[in-house]
């Protein structure tokens, strides 16, 4: 499995945002699998996302702009979900699942082991800017507990030493 | 019992169209557009099916209370939100089986005469909505979905879409407004989604384990499939083990087995040299088990007559090594962060109990502290809230602390008089994302 | 209809209606938070609970239809009563305990409530919920919000969405961070955006102009019409001490339901406002005060003796005092009379059946002085008005239309005798040969008719400042002093009396039931207080 690192696009490049024909054709394409243009919003953040590594005010503007929204109502459906980053991320995104199973089979210690290997706490991102650490909740993989997903990735069943390797791969490829 | 629902398990490249109609694939979808939907509903019916989301509600009566004579369009919504602590069975099946999702999918939309369903798969699962959406693409290339279908009339589409990261979005009608484009509030009730649900027309809403179970139960007929497992809790159950067991994973078994069986049998029991302590029969949202339970049948019926519930079929297994108030807090955290935040006693409660208990982990629980819990769980639960997330983490934190009470007991008597010390208690403490993150 | 008992009282009342609708009719008060009569139903503040037979769990009261042969408990269920306490509870867990310093008390459902139905003590042990930097900031150029006082009724969300359109409130995050924000952070500047106070339960939303300006138990309420356009909003004047501090909505669904724009809205304060506070008269270029006797008499005998004369009327003038003028000069002493109309800024307000009323000009009784046969003129029919020639000019209100503070206007009313009345310093008060102080509406009674024909009374709330004297009974006086027969009338209530015996367009109407809602204990059911 090779995490492909987030490429995203700087905040000052994001305040007026024109959807690029490609993307347009990925929109249009979404908008016929509903009955209402407000049905595609997660579809099309997630495009967004995909297409601008994260969701800002001006990407939330835009998208309230082609299916006939308020932007209010955009932002307030991307703060309801966690997984709609509205900064720009850092390359790897790591989120470490904090829940019951993971956190009883070894995921506190992991997650202790991440912050002090990576020097920064949950929610902080290292200096390089290439590493982001989260906790998040239960990720649905409690078999394979503790569980780390790193951009769209799941890493199962991990260790430090496997966290590790893990990391010294993606450093590398960066 | 042989594997059912995860027989593809194992076999190399299971994901592929080729191999699943080399097994028979697609064979009880041809056949059920023989049939009339009435038929497909009758046959559901008779083999008692409960679903596998959570709430075990008969699958065939669930279908029967669409009008009939609405006008529709109707909508079939396979819901792989997959979000309750302890359950990965959704993503075991679409991961080695997604044709035989695919296909439930069909022959549910059939059987309601709906001529588009949506998927919706929690947004983590970004790999498995790939892997789904290729099956579609691909059923669709060979005229199993689409126009026309196999040369009858009969039209459907089926969307895969994508949530964001909400465990609320998994009760039917948060996901119902999720698929909308709006924030993952559940709705009142009624109306109920059978009557106006998705865009307002009659829906309904099915786990993908329900749905999985329908081709087999076509292809096999409802009889066999009522011969697994015991009466009114019929057919093979996925089983999902995680916590202290030697061997975690997905088993598949008839419903009806003892938890014994499940965790001693079937995951190799309890990790060396630790006993069990307590276990979640049905996700962590189903009222804790005690070790002297271990032998009460996992089944609807068997889980609710021991105080319990089957739900999901997430068997969370705690051994002796456990700290139950850490494990209180840590559910109580993971409520806290999922209330939608629409009803006053779920959002304001679970926060609360989530405050007590990180306190009294801190070493400063108070007396009284386990009476204030018992009340917010309460007044939180049983229709004080529009959606049961309020009786999600009421079960649970109000069970633990009954049967366990001991534990929190002593804490509380051992708490410190000092002021509470600012450092985080678990490593990743801190405040709730969204305001001031 | 479906017949039903609540609390041990029976009654009938209409199929659809919910149970907080029908226990208010059967005279029980269900406490509520979210639910708002003109808003969509979200049944999540809970505390509208209730008890129903046969019903193993409580149901919400404000999302359950009434059904034949229902059985309801409200506070006579022990069930109910303790689940009511512990909502409050949980409500009261993170709400901040600043009544003294927040403007809301005294009209805040919380504080209600929590007298009514909560505990008088608390088991919250833990800090509480703060938003850091939504404690005090303007959400919009009216609006300050503290988002620690919300208890997340989303009423303010719904009504942006619902009733103003705008959508510009949401929600954002969840759970027990969710709060209240515009995209952005961008500025609230919804034209109805005090509603979003009105009907915010608690301190978390209040109006800038308002709030520290006096402590809402003071207030006294009147009910009147808004002066603002012609529509005719139902608004009630809130006054304490001979000061107007706001106007707030009066229920009427055929109007405003339970709205008014900020336009109207902040009209409050111009109610305060009487520059012109004595009778005067031009004697040598100068304006010289006069006292009210001698000015009556000598007005008396320029009207009589006048060749020619000629009204500037106002169509913000009540149909009494329309009426009176109407009667009194244009009759008898054969005065040519306008009504000036200025379309003014378009208004709008929905009504309580959600349909957009559009207003046809700045006036809030042009169609009166249709109804009463007056002849109503535009920018260029005034204008056209003031080139013709006259002896005597009589001008009842300088702000009848903004032709009037031209030059081109005061040039044409330097010509002859010009008598003014008005509240406010004005160009042609300045050119008056006599200058009569007349008050703001805060100060008068009588009918307006709105542009939709509903005729509507407005009632005084504050006592004339120094001499000024509305108009109609400066007229009625007036009247006293010409030499014609005498109209025995000696308030607004008699002159409509008559004016329902003379004018058919006004036949059979009564002045007792033309003030609408005028209850203020109604006022709960829709406002936070």
């Amino acid at each position: 499995m090779t995490t492909r690192p987030i490429v995203s696009e700087p905040a000052e490049n994001l305040c007026e945002v024109t959807f690029d024909s490609k993307l347009e054709k990925r929109i249009a394409d979404t908008l016929k699998q509903y009955p209402t243009p407000r049905a595609a919003l997660l579809p099309v953040l997630w495009l967004c996302q995909d297409r601008y590594g994260w969701i800002s005010p001006g990407v939330m503007r835009a998208v309230a702009q082609r299916l006939g929204e308020n932007p209010a109502h955009v932002e307030g459906v991307v703060t309801f979900y966690t997984m709609f980053r509205t900064r720009p991320p850092a390359s790897y995104v790591l989120q470490v699942c904090r829940t019951l199973s993971c956190a009883m089979c070894g995921g506190k210690e992991l997650a202790e082991h991440l912050t002090t290997k990576l020097g920064v706490g949950f929610g902080e991102r290292t200096p390089d800017g290439l590493f982001e650490l989260h906790a998040v909740e239960c990720l649905g993989a409690c078999g394979s507990a503790p569980v780390v997903q790193i951009n769209d990735d799941y890493y199962e069943s991990m260790t430090p030493e496997k966290i590790d390797a893990v990391l010294e791969t993606l450093t590398r490829k960066a | 019992m042989d594997s059912i629902l995860l027989r593809a398990r194992g076999t190399p490249d299971s994901q592929s169209l080729t191999t699943y109609l080399a097994a028979g694939g697609y064979n009880a979808w041809e056949k059920v557009l023989q049939m009339t939907p009435e038929a497909v509903m009758n046959e559901v019916t008779l083999s008692e099916l409960r679903g596998r989301g959570g709430a075990g509600f008969p699958t065939g009566r669930k279908w029967s209370f669409i009008p009939k004579d609405h006008p529709g369009p109707r909508y079939l919504v396979c819901n792989a939100d997959e979000s309750e602590p302890g359950t990965f069975k959704d993503r075991e099946l679409i991961e080695h089986d997604p044709h035989l999702v695919v296909e439930g999918i069909a022959i549910a939309a059939y059987a309601i005469k709906a001529a588009t369903a949506y998927v919706y798969i929690r947004g983590e699962f970004g790999r498995w909505a790939t892997i789904l959406g290729k099956a579609i693409a691909d059923a669709k290339k060979k005229g199993y979905l689409g126009k026309g279908i196999l040369g009858s009339g009969y039209n459907l589409e089926i969307v895969v879409h994508r949530g964001a990261g909400a465990y609320i979005c998994g009760e039917e009608t948060a996901l119902i407004e999720s698929i909308e484009g709006k924030r993952g509030f559940p709705r009142l009730k009624p109306p109920f989604p059978a009557i106006a649900g998705l865009f307002g027309k009659p829906t309904i809403v099915n786990n993908v384990e329900t749905l999985a179970c329908l081709p087999h139960i076509i292809n096999r007929g409802a009889k066999w499939f009522a011969s697994i497992g015991r009466p009114r809790n019929t057919g093979p159950k996925l089983f999902c083990v995680s916590g202290h067991v030697q061997r975690p994973g997905v088993v598949e078994l008839p419903l009806g087995v003892s938890f014994r069986e499940i965790i001693f049998d079937h995951c190799g029991g309890i990790r060396d040299g630790h006993t069990l302590k307590a276990f979640f029969p049905g996700g962590s949202s189903a009222p804790i088990m005690t070790a002297d339970q271990v032998d009460v049948r996992a089944d609807f019926d068997a889980c609710a007559e021991a105080g319990s519930m089957l739900g999901s079929g997430g068997v969370i297994v705690l051994d002796d090594s456990v700290d139950i108030v850490e494990a209180a807090a840590n559910l109580a955290r993971f409520y806290a962060h999922e209330s939608c935040g629409q009803c006053t006693p779920c959002r304001e409660g679970a926060d609360w109990a989530m405050d007590i208990l990180e306190r009294i982990l801190a070493g400063h629980g108070r007396e009284g502290d386990l009476d204030q819990i018992l009340r917010i769980c309460t007044y939180a639960s049983n229709g004080m809230t529009i959606c049961p997330l309020g009786d999600a983490f009421s079960m649970p934190l109000s069970s633990m602390v009954k049967k366990l009470s001991g534990e929190f007991e002593r804490r509380i008597a051992a708490a410190s008089r000092l002021p509470q010390k600012k450092k985080p208690v678990l490593p990743w403490s801190g405040p709730l994302p969204g305001f001031g993150q | 209809m479906p017949k039903l008992t609540i609390d041990g009282r029976v009654i009938e009342v209409a199929e659809g209606t919910n149970l907080i609708e029908a226990a208010r009719q059967a005279g029980v008060a269900i406490p509520y938070f979210c639910y708002h009569p003109y808003l969509s139903v979200v049944g999540q503040c809970r505390i509208c609970l209730i008890e129903i037979d046969k019903q193993p769990r409580l149901a919400v009261a404000c999302a359950t239809p009434v059904a034949d042969g229902m059985v309801v408990r409200s506070e006579t269920s022990d069930r109910v009563r303790e689940a009511r306490k512990a909502v409050m509870e949980f409500l009261l867990a993170n709400h901040p305990l600043d009544c003294p310093v927040c403007d809301q008390a005294g009209e805040c459902l919380l504080q209600d409530h929590s007298f009514d139905h909560g505990l008088d003590t608390s088991h919250m042990l833990e800090t509480r919920r703060t938003f850091a930097g939504l404690e005090r900031r303007m959400l919009g150029p009216h609006i300050v919000q503290n988002q620690n006082r919300c208890i997340h009724c989303s009423r303010c969300i719904r009504f942006t969405q619902e009733i103003s359109e705008t959508a510009q409130l949401t929600y954002k995050a969840r759970g027990n961070g969710v709060y209240v924000d515009t995209y952005d952070g961008t500025p609230f500047d919804d034209p109805m955006s005090g509603c979003t106070a009105d009907v915010c339960p608690v301190g978390a939303l209040t109006v800038k102009e308002f709030r520290f300006r006096k402590r809402t138990w003071k207030l006294r309420s009147v009910p009147s019409v808004c002066p603002g356009c012609s529509i005719g909003c139902n608004v009630w004047i809130d006054h304490h001490e001979k000061v107007v501090y706001r106007l707030s909505p009066r229920e009427n669904a055929a109007v405003n339901a339970t709205w008014i724009c900020d336009y109207g809205r902040f009209l409050a304060e111009s109610l305060n406002r009487h520059e012109v506070l004595r009778p005067q008269r031009q004697i040598d270029g100068q304006l010289q005060p006069v006292d009210w006797a001698d000015a009556l008499a000598s007005l008396g005998e320029v009207l009589d003796t006048a060749s020619s004369l000629r009204v500037v009327a106002s169509a913000n003038l009540s149909n009494e005092e329309l009426f009176l003028v109407k009667t009194l000069l244009g009759g008898a002493r054969r005065a040519d009379i306008v009504v000036p109309v200025w379309t003014g800024e378009q208004r709008r307000m929905k009504n309580g059946s959600g349909a957009w009323l559009q207003s046809l000009d700045a006036h809030p009784n042009a169609a009166g002085a249709r109804r009463l046969g007056l002849r109503l003129v535009d920018h260029g029919g005034l204008a056209r008005f003031l080139y013709g020639a006259a002896d005597v000019t009589v001008i009842l209100d300088p702000l009848a239309h903004p032709f009037l503070e031209t030059d081109e206007a005061t040039q044409l009313l330097r010509v002859g005798t010009t008598i003014v009345f008005a509240r406010l310093e004005h160009p042609v008060t300045r050119l008056a040969s006599w200058l009569l102080p007349t008050p703001s509406l805060a100060c008068n009674e009588g009918t307006f008719i709105s542009q939709t024909g509903a005729v509507q009374r407005f009632a005084a709330a504050l006592a004339p400042p120094q001499q000024s004297r509305p108009l109609w009974s400066i007229l009625m006086a007036l009247g006293g002093e010409l030499a014609t027969e005498e109209l025995p009338l000696r308030s607004p209530a008699e002159v409509f009396a008559h004016l329902v015996q003379t004018e058919k367009g006004f036949a059979g109407l009564d002045w007792e039931t033309l003030a609408g809602t005028t209850d203020t204990a109604q006022r709960e059911r829709y406002h936070g207080g």
